[in-house]
């Protein structure tokens, strides 16, 4: 039986985050009316293309969409967890009209 | 009664985290006017102030503070969350505060061990 622990790797993270976004709001412009869903969609489909990947991680998936219009836009995040096993991904990306944040958490299931 | 305290003491109390985030934001931004210069201290300061307060309770959990600052200026902000996790043991809670001048919103999740 191999009790290796698995390690997260940010960078396959990335990838699946950016294609999920490019997606959903590709070349789309900031709409009230459609943020909602377009930030709901973000994060559903980002947690279940990371759960198919089977690893044993229990998963957290955050989305910010900010419109352009020159206000100041600060975040950080902290995390108290294994640092051996545990890892988060953070990805920026913007069009001409918003901005979009998405972090992913993951934190090792032990089995 | 003694199963009632344990279960009291390995669960993720919505409310207890709340008031451990509003008690931060109050200390480390309270009336202040949105500084870019200072912003950014702030947000560090923050989850880390929220996280040193989580971790002396000492559950059996591991935490992931997140604190976005936003200057109040008519732009739209819309966040999301999605969560893989235990539903019987794991939970989370965001705090929407705000001042005059801008908006702070700060999520916990809780991981249990």
């Amino acid at each position: 039986m191999d009790l290796k622990k698995v390690a997260f790797s940010p960078d396959d993270a990335s990838n699946v985050v950016k294609e999920c976004i490019e997606g959903i709001v590709g070349g789309v412009d900031y709409s009230q009316n459609k943020v909602n869903q377009w930030t709901a969609s973000i994060v559903e489909h980002t947690l279940t293309q990371l759960v198919k990947q089977g690893k044993p991680f229990k998963y957290i998936v955050n989305c910010a969409v900010m419109q352009k219009s020159g206000a100041g836009l600060h975040t950080a995040n902290s995390c108290y967890w294994d640092t051996t096993t545990d890892g988060s991904c953070t990805v920026r990306w913007e069009n001409r009209t918003m901005y979009c944040v998405v972090s992913v958490f993951a934190v090792a299931i032990a089995l | 009664m003694d199963d009632d305290q344990s279960a009291e003491e390995t669960a993720f109390v919505v409310d207890e985290v709340s008031s451990i985030v509003k008690e931060s934001l109050e200390a480390v931004i309270g009336r202040n006017p949105y500084e870019q210069k200072r912003v950014n201290q702030w947000v560090s300061s923050v989850v880390e102030q929220c996280l040193g307060q989580l971790s002396k309770l000492s559950k059996p959990f591991k935490y992931i503070v997140t604190c976005i600052i936003m200057q109040k200026n008519g732009a739209g902000l819309q966040s999301a969350s999605s969560c893989f996790w235990d539903n019987t043991t794991d939970g989370s809670c965001t705090v929407r505060w705000e001042n005059k001048h801008l908006y702070c919103i700060v999520s916990v999740f809780g991981l249990a061990i």
